[in-house]
């Protein structure tokens, strides 16, 4: 009786193993097609000297990684990044978490504002970079016409060095607080509201219950957040591209690392050198990952 | 329930839909057949960046299928994304038939003999086509090495100076005539300067090389890359002096903040009326002429003159063939017919751009009686050719980024060029 029971069991463990293989080789395929044959050969490009159309690759070592750390033009993208990536991150985690909890009350209209704050994922980043390009032009723009109109004097946003690539990382909190509301509205509905029922009882006002109830409690999905958006922001080319003309003053302390790479594969042709300098990202990247993962511990709280 | 389910269905259909229609902004246009008889069933491809030029190609391809019954297929990838597109076509396997080739980029793909098609045998016996008809600098521009002709010029284009009549009236200059000097150019753009009225002489930026600086080094002597491109013209002292002139002109105040000239195009800052003089290559026409401002207040003049007389860079597409395709004789004919003198003829006539088959463009200058159009042709006579290398972008993105310190005033222009040409030297050194 046992051995049968054992033998169903193994096949349906069996079958359910098989059916689970067939729904998601779709996006292994896509995945190891499209994401990570590419890395392997990104990587081995980085150590040849790259001709055009694929034809005459010479083989050249640690060139291009010699070349890369003599090259202050990438440390400096590399510091450009950084910056950006700690503009953005904390300050649109931050605004998306209050309004998160905000919009997480009933109340009329929700709906329709939890809408209008997520709209901005769903403009392409190209007509996004476009309109704030024009609000933030020195001489014609929006932003520097309020100014001036109040008696203040206009700001170089996107032209002076200093600040240009603060104004883009504006640009970015803008666009993404919507999606980080999103994930938190859904981290949201995990913490049971008895919580913060007892938490009333014993009088604590709505502030100390945000601090004490809801940042322990939505540390899983914070984590989640944090780690992504970093990943992301540390890609920033569209909005840099688009926002800061070649003749910009401001293009050498806003460059990122992607914008340099798209420079020497797609413009110079130079796909080994750029294969350098995104390899570097990705080493950067995996390095601020894995300290994320190990120090998780000390401060994200599972269930 | 049921409104649920018809409700998810119309979704679906609505995302599926919109899904097929997301593709990626290249659009495509077929010439239509009359005569099935003499069709051969061909098709080619044709890849060009400007939409601008479509319709009027569409025209003019539309004859071709006519006479021959061959059909086209145009399809229109925008310049930012043209290039990539062709190099991964290239390495595919997958090019169009028919395509634009730009000077910037001949280099690159004549190198190899199995690219583009080698055109001179089939112009030698054409009796549609003969090179003598086209200006010699478009011609060679698309040769190779060894002389093979590798593209048939299809345009050129010129640049001049646009200024604003009103400006000019209302501080008492005569307008510009065709002996003035760089040297009047500065005076005059200092005399229209009044920052108070946040008006100013004229915007140059280091990203407008082809239609000013670029043209001031060559009408000053010097050059910016050597003929036999394998030295940088920057650190002839002709050129300096030539910069220089750029830089004190600069200094003068007579252009507007330098942020304001990086953020915004040249011609943009002269239709808000904050600009009296800027430079303009004959392919704006369309894009100026359709500003009422500029139709009311500004006219053309050519370029001014040098101690070496006065020079236009001058560039020019030109029609290429794949050597891959499966259908190069019928390319080949595309590509003389494009190149004759009834379709060049018929190119000018809609305006777009000046022929480059010599002597069909007044038909290009009536286009837009308004202007004196006839200041692009002149230029015609003191055309140079558009310099490039190998690999022009490795030495001109760096170029970019030297010319935005002197212009800024961050650094002074005499080192920074001389600065540049050691560089630019090490990078064609490369080349070799």
């Amino acid at each position: 009786m046992n051995n049968k029971k054992r033998k169903k069991y193994i096949n349906r463990k069996r079958k359910e193993f098989a059916w689970g293989c067939l729904f998601i080789l779709p996006t292994m395929t896509g995945l190891i097609i499209l994401n990570i044959i590419p890395i392997f050969q990104t990587i081995y490009q980085s150590f040849f000297k790259t001709g055009a159309f694929g034809r005459g690759n010479i083989f050249v070592g640690l060139t291009n990684y010699k070349r890369l750390i003599l090259d202050g033009a990438v440390w400096q993208a590399l510091l450009n990044t950084i910056k950006y990536a700690i503009a953005e991150v904390p300050i649109s985690i931050a605004i998306a978490l209050v309004i998160a909890v905000l919009l997480n009350e009933k109340m009329q209209g929700r709906s329709i504002y939890r809408a209008i704050y997520f709209l901005p994922m769903v403009v392409a980043p190209a007509a996004v970079s476009m309109v704030w390009k024009w609000l933030f032009n020195t001489e014609f723009g929006l932003l520097n016409h309020l100014l001036e109109s109040i008696g203040l004097k206009s700001v170089a946003w996107i032209s002076n060095p200093a600040i240009a690539i603060y104004s883009i990382a504006a640009v970015g909190i803008w666009s993404v607080i919507g999606y980080n509301m999103v994930l938190f509205l859904a981290g949201l509905q995990e913490i049971p509201r008895d919580y913060y029922e007892a938490a009333q009882i014993d009088g604590a006002n709505s502030v100390q219950q945000f601090f004490n109830i809801t940042v322990p409690l939505i540390s899983p999905t914070m984590f989640f957040v944090v780690v992504t958006r970093i990943i992301a922001s540390m890609q920033i080319f569209d909005s840099i591209f688009m926002m800061i003309d070649t003749s910009s003053p401001a293009l050498k302390k806003t460059q990122s690392l992607v914008y340099l790479f798209y420079r020497y594969a797609f413009v110079e042709n130079n796909k080994g050198y750029g294969s350098a300098i995104v390899t570097l990202l990705l080493g950067v990247i995996m390095i601020i990952t894995i300290f994320q993962m190990v120090i998780q511990k000390k401060w994200v709280h599972y269930n | 329930m049921k409104m649920k389910k018809v409700l998810a269905a119309i979704l679906g259909a609505t995302m599926t839909l919109s899904l097929a229609a997301c593709s990626s902004g290249t659009s495509e246009s077929e010439t239509s057949s009359s005569d099935d008889s003499k069709s051969k069933g061909t098709k080619l491809t044709v890849a060009i960046w400007d939409s601008n030029q479509e319709a009027g190609l569409k025209e003019i391809m539309n004859d071709f299928t006519e006479s021959t019954g061959v059909k086209v297929d145009i399809q229109v990838t925008p310049w930012r994304d043209y290039w990539t597109m062709l190099e991964a076509a290239t390495q595919g396997g997958e090019m169009p038939d028919v395509f634009w080739m730009h000077s910037d980029q001949i280099s690159s793909y004549a190198q190899y003999d199995d690219i583009l098609l080698n055109l001179s045998d089939k112009i030698e016996n054409s009796d549609k086509i003969d090179l003598a008809n086209y200006p010699e600098n478009l011609v060679s521009i698309y040769q190779n090495e060894k002389g093979d002709q590798l593209a048939v010029p299809k345009d050129i284009d010129t640049c001049a100076v646009w200024y604003n009549k009103k400006m000019f009236d209302e501080a008492g200059i005569e307008y510009p005539t065709v002996d003035w000097t760089w040297d009047d150019f500065r005076e005059i753009a200092k005399k229209l300067t009044n920052p108070e009225k946040n008006q100013y002489g004229t915007a140059i930026k280091p990203g407008s090389y082809q239609e000013s600086w670029y043209s001031t080094i060559y009408a000053y002597g010097g050059e910016v890359i050597s003929e036999d491109k394998k030295k940088s013209g920057f650190d002839n002292p002709k050129t300096i002096e030539a910069m220089q002139l750029i830089e004190n002109v600069i200094k003068d105040g007579s252009m507007p903040e330098y942020s304001v000239v990086a953020e915004n195009n040249t011609e943009e800052l002269m239709m808000a009326g904050t600009v009296a003089m800027t430079f303009q290559g004959s392919w704006m026409i369309p894009d100026l002429a359709s500003s009422d401002f500029i139709k009311e207040n500004c006219d053309i003049a050519p370029l001014p003159k040098g101690p070496n007389g006065t020079k236009s860079i001058s560039n020019g597409l030109g029609w290429a063939a794949s050597a891959q395709g499966d259908h190069t004789e019928e390319a080949w004919q595309l590509i003389e017919y494009l190149g004759s003198k009834e379709a060049q003829q018929k190119q000018a006539e809609l305006g777009v751009t000046m022929a480059a088959y010599e002597g069909v463009s007044d038909a290009w200058k009536n286009s837009h009686p308004e202007f004196n159009m006839q200041a692009y042709l002149d230029m015609l006579n003191d055309a140079q050719a558009y310099p490039s290398s190998k690999n022009t972008q490795v030495w001109y993105q760096v170029l970019m980024e030297r010319m935005v310190d002197s212009f800024s005033g961050a650094k002074p222009m005499d080192q920074v060029c001389k600065d540049f040409a050691a560089e630019m030297n090490q990078f064609l050194a490369e080349e070799q």
